[in-house]
């Protein structure tokens, strides 16, 4: 068909773009490309899942997000560092990472519910500015206390920590061959971790008395109360589960070598997640996912396109933006979005 | 129109300059106040306070810092002069803060007056920052290197207008969070792009600078080719004037200091008097009920529009000043949105919807960062506890770490742990920020309210 085209119309199509496209739909290249896109995707999800919880049914929108991430990564490294030996076999290593991940999850559980009692709870009737700006100024705390704790075990802070990526076991550091196709071992684990998140949340809300809760006060939060919810309290667990997914998703990361645990993965996380969430439409798990998937797939594609083909290395960070853009224009309530929320 | 009370004019003798020429010509003999430039001085006299404060500041800040060895403080014996050279900041602080303070005020311009939180406002600060440094590599084509900065500054300005146009005109059909997130997709643009883009310069990720080989001179502001009525502005390459007014010889810095004192000065007028007018009010009345706005007849979109070109503009200047005054940029100070997260910071502590409150902000959170940071240069409180405390005290040890340790590890150069949580304690317990409480607690604006108090009765 391409062959047909050309023929017709050469000027119209140049041929090294054209080369270009039937390198990418080589099956080698293809699979590696979706791979990529379903792990950045399994990452999005995870890192704007507990965002969009915390939004959907609080209308908070959290700045502290990242830097909570940025703690579930050093935290979930600490324990691996203090767990693994250099004697360690690979799978005790995936299990002692699951442990990381229970501690993780506990430990930010309680430091969100914490939050949400000491701090969040009293803007719920000021404007939801007040409470981005709470969360940001938070962010603040967190990062430097972060930094302090680090420069005191002389760990150095913008770095990305590499005691924390040696603690991976040997399959996830290496590619993967499956026949032809060649993936990142890493890539496979963060999309079985982002698929076993995903569910779970999604088990959550939908098969517990607790999801019905929450769904019931999201939906209408003084309906909720008047039937006899507590809805302070479910406010409360919403925030810890919220914080609690951002740690796992830290713990996951700190084993990427495009991530790693470092301070800056605070700021390097949050936006992703908001965009991911504002693409999906605020409020909606099910718009968070789609649009997580969505991103992570166009993000690799057009990775692939501008490292291979375009040469402008600065662009493939600039596509998350650009369907941000896109989308807002088109859809201005985000995919899945409902109007009214998180209007003016 | 909904218009809240601390809307009302500031200024309300320029506003409505009609109505003063009738009660002139009625009041001229009965008081002393006929004359129009008392009246103005009158009702200015806060501004006229503020503006000599920072005028003297450099002054000030030589003799406090410098007092001779015998004045101490009583009782706890320390020096006075090294008591104030912890608390007051270097006039090399006090410049950075003004045209920082001069983007946090364009911040607010848009996002305290409209209600419309513009999150991506570093595009339009980091667009004048950029645009002055690449006309002066000569990267811009039609504009030669040697294009006098005031030029540059007010091309940038325009510049930045253009593009808030063009942002807004797709952002304004969105509101509250989506509004914000969008403006800070494209700010996000402009930052990857910049950082990416090797036609900036051979390390964009770095930032470009201009080099001393082309221009061994700072960039002058004044009046554009006129060399005697503009001053050079920057650390090392600013002017220094010998023999000011027969008395005093200002030093590179601090003609630096007044000179984008007078730019920002005159933004800040500029902004202030927007405000005030009938453009401002509807801006207000958006804030306050943007339906309501629409009903009464304004098309609320233009209006908007045009508050976020005007705010983009001044974000702009604020911006070109920066780089005129530092000489390179960054993608990370200028377009990153952490930079934004900064005029965030200094508007709220400042006070949101207060033209001069952002600046305030600005010179607190500074004030306090450097008061804890590290280097001996401009003071701090390290030298301090160390001359306060007695060595035996320093030296104790807590827990595995001394005194001194402690302060290092927990104090010194942590001002962004101490301004997180002042920032915290101000939006849970002074949401309306250090000017806007002021302004509550006087019953109005503050530059209208004093001249009231002070010369007693209404305005004459």
């Amino acid at each position: 068909m391409i062959n047909t085209l050309l023929a017709v119309a050469p000027e119209l199509v140049p041929l090294a773009l054209v080369d270009s496209f039937i390198e990418f739909l080589h099956p080698s290249e293809l699979s590696r490309v979706l791979i990529d896109g379903l792990s950045k995707a399994a990452i999005y999800a995870m890192i704007a899942g507990g965002l969009t919880l915390i939004f959907g049914l609080m209308g908070v929108l959290n700045f502290a997000h990242g830097s909570l991430t940025m703690v579930g990564a050093y935290l979930g490294g600490a324990v691996m560092v203090l767990m693994v030996s250099s004697t360690t076999g690979p799978l005790a290593r995936v299990a002692f990472f699951f442990v990381a991940v229970a501690v993780v999850f506990g430990a930010l559980s309680a430091v969100g519910g914490a939050l949400e009692v000491t701090l969040i709870r009293r803007l719920y009737d000021r404007p939801p500015i007040a409470q981005i700006l709470l969360t940001f100024g938070l962010t603040l705390i967190i990062d430097e206390l972060m930094r302090i704790i680090l420069e005191f075990y002389d760990i150095q802070p913008r770095a990305d920590w590499i005691a924390a990526w040696g603690t991976k076991p040997w399959f996830l550091s290496q590619r993967l061959s499956v026949g032809p196709i060649s993936v990142r071992g890493i890539a496979l684990f963060e999309i079985v971790m982002g698929v076993l998140t995903v569910a779970g949340i999604w088990a959550f809300l939908t098969r517990t008395r607790y999801g019905l809760f929450i769904r019931a006060g999201s939906e209408d939060s003084e309906m909720a109360s008047a039937l006899g919810i507590d809805v302070r309290r479910v406010f409360t667990v919403v925030f810890a589960l919220g914080t609690g997914v951002a740690g796992i998703a830290g713990a996951l990361l700190m084993w990427d070598t495009h991530w790693g645990a470092s301070v800056p993965l605070g700021a390097e996380t949050l936006l992703p997640a908001f965009v991911v969430v504002i693409i999906g439409g605020l409020g909606t798990f099910r718009g968070t996912v789609a649009a997580a998937l969505l991103v992570g797939l166009v993000d690799a594609i057009m990775s692939w396109w501008f490292v291979n083909e375009i040469k402008f290395s600065g662009l493939p960070q600039l596509t998350i933006f650009l369907i941000l853009v896109f989308v807002l224009i088109v859809r201005p309530q985000g995919l899945f979005g409902v109007e009214e929320v998180g209007g003016h | 129109m909904a218009i809240s009370d601390d809307a009302s004019p500031e200024d309300a003798t320029v506003a409505s300059g009609s109505e003063d020429a009738v009660t002139t010509t009625q009041d001229s003999d009965a008081s002393g106040w006929s004359a129009w430039p008392v009246r103005y001085a009158r009702d200015h006299i806060v501004h006229l306070v503020v503006i000599l404060l920072f005028a003297v500041y450099p002054g000030l800040y030589h003799e406090a810092t410098t007092l001779p060895d015998g004045l101490v403080i009583p009782l706890v014996d320390v020096q006075l002069a090294l008591v104030f050279q912890s608390f007051l900041p270097q006039v090399t602080t006090m410049t950075p803060i003004l045209y920082f303070g001069l983007f946090a005020m364009s911040f607010d311009f848009i996002s305290g007056y409209t209600g419309y939180l513009s999150f991506g406002h570093a595009a339009f600060y980091g667009i004048g920052a950029y645009f002055v440094i690449l006309v002066a590599n000569g990267k811009i084509p039609l504009l030669a290197s040697g294009t006098p900065f005031m030029v540059s500054l007010v091309l940038a300005a325009v510049l930045a207008a253009l593009i808030a146009v063009a942002i807004g005109f797709v952002s304004f059909r969105l509101t509250g969070v989506y509004f914000a997130m969008i403006t800070l997709g494209f700010a996000q643009v402009f930052y990857v792009f910049v950082r990416g883009w090797d036609w900036v310069s051979t390390t964009p990720r770095d930032g470009v600078g201009v080099s001393f080989a082309t221009h061994p001179e700072g960039f002058r502001i004044g009046i554009p080719y006129l060399d005697s009525a503009s001053y050079a502005i920057g650390r090392l390459t600013g002017s220094g004037i010998d023999n000011f007014l027969g008395m005093f010889d200002l030093s590179t810095n601090v003609v630096s200091f007044y000179m984008i004192g007078l730019v920002v000065l005159v933004c800040y007028f500029l902004m202030q008097r927007i405000i005030h007018s009938p453009f401002g009010r509807v801006m207000i009345a958006i804030r306050e009920n943007e339906e309501r706005a629409e009903a009464v007849g304004y098309n609320t979109f233009y209006y908007k529009l045009g508050a976020f070109a005007i705010s983009g503009a001044f974000a702009g200047v604020g911006g070109a000043l920066f780089a005129g005054y530092r000489r390179s940029v960054t993608p990370e100070n200028t377009f990153y949105f952490l930079t934004t997260g900064d005029a965030l910071l200094s508007s709220i502590i400042g006070g949101l919807g207060t033209i001069a409150g952002p600046l305030y902000g600005r010179l607190f959170e500074q004030g306090l960062a450097e008061f804890l940071s590290k280097g001996s240069e401009g003071g701090g409180l390290l030298p301090l506890l160390q001359e306060l405390l007695s060595d035996s005290l320093l030296g104790t040890n807590v827990l595995g770490l001394t005194i001194e340790e402690m302060i290092d590890v927990f104090i010194n150069g942590r001002a962004s742990l101490y301004v997180g949580i002042v920032f915290v304690l101000f939006v849970l317990f002074v949401p309306n920020g250090l000017l806007g409480t002021l302004r509550d607690r006087l019953g109005g604006p503050i530059a209208k309210v004093v001249p009231d108090r002070l010369f007693g009765g209404e305005r004459p």
